[in-house]
């Protein structure tokens, strides 16, 4: 009776397995940082930080249903807190993940070029990963560094000062770097929210440190 | 376990708070008590304040959502030099989180309040799509009629609106079109306050943000359908009921929900003569407004193809449809046969004046008294667990009392399918008065939701050892010096118990300081009820509540509808109405089928009983039914015991025959009849008064449902005075003379 009419629906899915990746430095992380607050839940934004970390950079269901478990929160609870935050990566990054500011003085600046070119550069549009999984291009909100724009952020570093003339310099270098850069930025974030973090661990770069021998530890 | 008991703010609320202030709503002085949302403050004035969100029994911490109660406030403002004069607040504020303080002035009904309410409409349709024509919720739905009153006549808005698949599938009972939801979180807040399994939820934000569930899993609830009723738009939709109907066609009626014995009220709505629906109906005292996904969708079988309209003879292993002149006779005439060698099973599922009209047909007509109402559980004396030594049978509270408890064991039991609206108000009371909940069981269930996801503790002991934890906690209280244990457990300690039972000692001593905290109630389930040693274990649990003050807060809650009204209308063996005991008890249930497989009884009539369904013992069940003996069964639909009977008689659901029901509380709530679907169909009384009439009458004849209630208030201590009348619409809980 009820199928006929609701027969052209997907039905919903079956719940996703289930995991337990945080390692013991992370449950230790997540249990310090919660006992700061008097409710567990108020560590839901560190633990999803966490999990971004010990997940490769993004958050698939298993990682939003181990910070609900480790929290004792329900997983729509916190599936809304990461779906509402577009920090949170839903969807696997590339190795390194290119969020070019488009807020009004980079974009009086030129952003949009820098944006132009790099989809040009990458073959992808913007919000696309390339097919070797080495970037992802997203725009970004204010980068909070509009002395020197156009910014971009790359994992817990900033590169000012792009052009669409030497943003391929930035590319090249990043190639050759082997880090991880989402899940490096998650980890940075996380380390600021331990007590007694001073550094950030991450800095910002002109193109013409790129060229300084002992410039950015990329 | 994490601790979602409201913090002190969100919850001060909530209980109405004693301090009065005076404020002005629209020229009408009024006294309020303190930090009462204004919403709730203009309600008592008769002050109309729109509203989508806001709901008094959800907490109000996500409220303000729907930004549609705006009101102005004009609050005293102590100038420096003292004077106090009035200031209009710079915005509008939303009523339902404005806390009354001494002195405000509300004005809901300015010109900038008209225009603000006009805005806000505006925006809620952007999305919305309109589709009235063919929304279920077309006719009886909020948005609509505040769009009527408050709204504007156009918009302004000529973009896209936001398109998503129709009906998604959000439940089993349930889909869901979120292109007209206004997110007002009633919803999600209700999964989170109420039911506790918080499954729904707000996803991504602003433009896009949606209410769903984790990565799209099923809404698994057991109370999925009150967010139907609760939605003020028509995106949550009942699967069963989409397209069934208008509202405007459809009439209802007042009832009482037959599927436990929590006797939720309820209403029938129904077009004709077919159930289109249940919604909750409001009773503070019981449901309050909730029904669970057993009561809301489980009734379709009222107006199914299944039920029986005949009644049915098995000649010769074939059932064959015969008139009622004729069942009656081979009734009667087996009946006379019999000599009295006639037995009776069942009246649970039926009405008191069903039940009524059973014990005096068998008692007074075919002079037997073998009788009984219990299908499953303990079937000795009656009298015998509770109340020859706390002076009550099965629960010593109201359910609503439970709310003011400070703790609450709830032992052997899955309470959210046993008892779901008992569930309910034990969640109430730890989420909104704080109360601490135990969960003693045996085996643990995964799905949510359940007691163990908000219990503080969660004892998990080996099948039957109820007893042996009861005394261990008992040998703890008494060792730690906690109550005067009196000597129950003597012979008991805490290491013994804990092998017993495999709880560790710790979870065992825990349990027992909280329950010496103060107010106890213990709730016990299918598990107690259903146990081998049943009088042990209430002993035990006895002399829990003896010990730590509480001998008033032990609940057993009977499982069936009637099961409470069954046993005060005398369908026991040894007890005729109101527990007047008898000089010459009869058979019960296990004694009678026992004589029935001997093949020493003549004719078994059982009313409605599922006795090869649920009675534990199935080979003797089965031997009895397989046996000589005339067996009368009656039925709604064929069952398997009615497939094994040899007449079976057509009877009437709860929604087609007054009466009334007898809820675990001892509640007496009528059912008034909604519609007749054939009327070959007879409730229950009227079969036994027929065949009382055609022995001769006695005292077992009665004309309506009316004349045996007037029957039973005359003759049953216990209800004497009910009238249909008193009862009214929230029903009477009776008590016992001696109280």
């Amino acid at each position: 009776m009820a199928e006929s009419v609701t027969s052209n629906i997907r039905e919903p899915q079956p719940a996703p397995a289930k995991e337990a990746r945080f390692s013991e430095l992370a449950i230790a992380e997540l249990e310090e940082i919660a006992s700061h607050y008097p409710e567990r839940k108020a560590a839901c934004l560190p633990g999803l930080w966490i999990a971004q970390r010990e997940y490769d950079g993004y958050l698939p269901p298993a990682a939003i249903q181990e910070v609900a478990d480790r929290l004792g929160l329900s997983y729509s609870e916190v599936e809304g807190v990461a779906t509402f935050y577009t920090m949170y990566n839903l969807r696997k990054r590339g190795r390194h993940h290119l969020e070019v500011c488009t807020c009004l003085t980079c974009a009086v600046k030129g952003a949009y070029e820098v944006v132009h070119k790099l989809e040009k550069e990458l073959g992808v549009h913007v919000g696309g990963t390339t097919s070797d999984g080495e970037f992802t291009l997203s725009e970004a909100e204010c980068l909070d560094f509009c002395g020197a724009a156009t910014v971009m952020q790359v994992g817990d570093k900033y590169f000012t000062q792009l052009t669409p003339d030497n943003v391929k310099q930035v590319i090249d270098e990043l190639r050759k770097s082997p880090d991880y850069t989402p899940a490096k930025l998650a980890d940075s974030i996380v380390k600021t929210l331990l007590p007694g973090a001073s550094e950030t661990g991450g800095g910002s770069y002109s193109v013409e440190d790129l060229k300084n021998p002992a410039g950015p530890m990329l | 376990m994490p601790d979602n008991r409201l913090t002190q703010t969100e919850a001060s609320l909530n209980p109405a708070v004693t301090q009065m202030v005076n404020i002005k709503i629209d020229g009408i002085e009024l006294q309020v008590p303190k930090g009462e949302n204004i919403i709730e403050s203009a309600k008592r004035a008769g002050v109309d304040i729109p509203y989508f969100c806001y709901h008094p029994r959800l907490s109000k911490g996500d409220a303000a959502n729907c930004r549609m109660c705006l009101v102005d406030v004009f609050a005293p403002r102590r100038a420096p030099d003292g004077t106090v004069s009035l200031a209009k607040m710079p915005k509008p504020q939303a009523s339902c989180t404005l806390p009354a303080d001494e002195g405000m002035v509300i004005v809901t009904d300015s010109e900038a309040v008209v225009r603000d309410r006009k805005g806000v409409l505006e925006f809620l349709l952007i999305n919305h799509p309109l589709d009235c024509p063919i929304c279920d919720r077309g006719g009886e739905c909020p948005l609509q009629n505040n769009a009527i009153f408050y709204g504007a006549a156009t918009s302004r808005y000529t973009e896209e609106k936001r398109h998503f698949p129709k009906a998604y599938p959000l439940a089993e009972n349930v889909v869901f079109d979120r292109e007209r939801c206004i997110h007002c979180a009633r919803c999600t807040r209700f999964t989170e306050d109420i039911s506790g399994d918080a499954q729904l939820g707000f996803l991504k934000r602003g433009a896009d943000m949606e209410v769903g569930t984790f990565e799209h899993t099923a809404y698994k609830s057991k109370f999925s359908g009150n967010v139907i009723e609760l939605c003020p738009v028509g995106a949550l939709l009942s699967r069963s009921y989409r397209f069934k109907a208008r509202p405007w066609d459809l009439h209802s009626q007042r009832s009482v929900c037959s599927k436990c014995s929590n006797g939720c009220n309820i209403k029938i709505d129904y077009r004709l003569d077919s159930l289109q629906r249940i919604n909750g109906r409001i009773n503070e005292a019981v449901n309050e407004e909730w029904t669970c996904d057993k009561g809301k969708f489980g009734h379709s079988y009222v107006s199914s193809e299944a039920r029986l309209k005949t009644p049915m003879l098995k000649t010769g292993g074939e059932w064959k449809a015969i008139d009622w002149t004729e069942a009656l006779q081979i009734l009667v005439g087996k009946l006379r046969d019999a000599n009295g060698s006639v037995a009776g099973i069942g009246g649970q599922r039926c009405t008191n004046e069903d039940n009524f009209a059973f014990q005096k047909l068998f008692r007074e007509v075919l002079k037997s008294n073998d009788i009984d109402s219990r299908v499953e559980g303990y079937l000795g004396s009656v009298n015998k667990p509770l109340y020859e030594r706390f002076g009550y049978h099965a629960m010593g509270n109201a359910i609503a009392e439970l709310e003011d408890m400070k703790t609450i064991l709830v032992l052997g039991s899955q309470l959210v399918d046993e008892q779901p609206i008992i569930y309910l108000r034990v969640r109430k009371a730890y989420r909104f008065k704080g109360a601490t909940v135990i969960n003693a069981v045996s085996s643990v269930p995964e799905d949510s939701p359940k007691v163990g996801d908000f219990a503080q503790l969660e004892l998990v002991y080996k099948p039957g050892t109820e007893a042996a934890l009861l005394k261990g906690i008992l040998s703890v209280l008494s060792a730690e010096k906690l109550a005067s244990v009196n000597g129950f457990a003597k012979g008991y300690t805490l290491e013994k118990a804990a092998e017993e039972t495999g709880v560790s000692a710790e979870a065992i001593q825990q349990a027992a300081r909280l329950m010496a905290t103060g107010k106890l109630a213990i709730i016990a389930g299918r598990e107690v009820a259903n146990h081998a040693n049943h009088l042990e274990v209430v002993q035990a649990i006895g002399d829990l509540a003896e010990a730590t003050g509480n001998a008033q807060n032990i609940n057993l809650p009977g499982e069936d509808v009637n099961s409470q009204g069954a046993a005060d209308m005398g369908v026991l063996p040894d007890f005729a109405p109101g527990y007047a005991p008898l000089e010459n008890p009869g058979k019960n249930t296990a004694q009678i089928l026992q004589a029935a497989a001997d093949g020493s009884l003549k004719v078994l009539w059982v009313a409605g009983a599922k006795l090869l369904e649920k009675f534990p013992n199935r080979e003797l069940a089965q031997a009895a039914f397989a046996s000589d003996t005339f067996i009368v069964v009656n039925e709604l639909t064929m069952t398997e015991t009615a497939q094994a009977a040899d007449l079976v008689l057509p009877a009437a659901s709860f929604a087609e025959k007054e009466g009334t029901f007898t809820n675990c509380e001892r509640r007496v709530q009528r059912i008034h009849k909604a519609f007749d679907i054939s009327l070959e169909i007879k409730p229950d009384w009227l079969i036994f008064s027929e065949v009382a009439t055609r022995m001769g009458g006695g005292g077992g004849s009665f004309f309506s449902a009316r004349d045996i209630l007037k029957a039973i208030s005359a003759q049953v201590p216990a209800y004497a005075g009910l009238t249909a009348k008193s009862l009214g619409d929230e029903g009477v809980r009776w008590n016992y003379p001696d109280k």
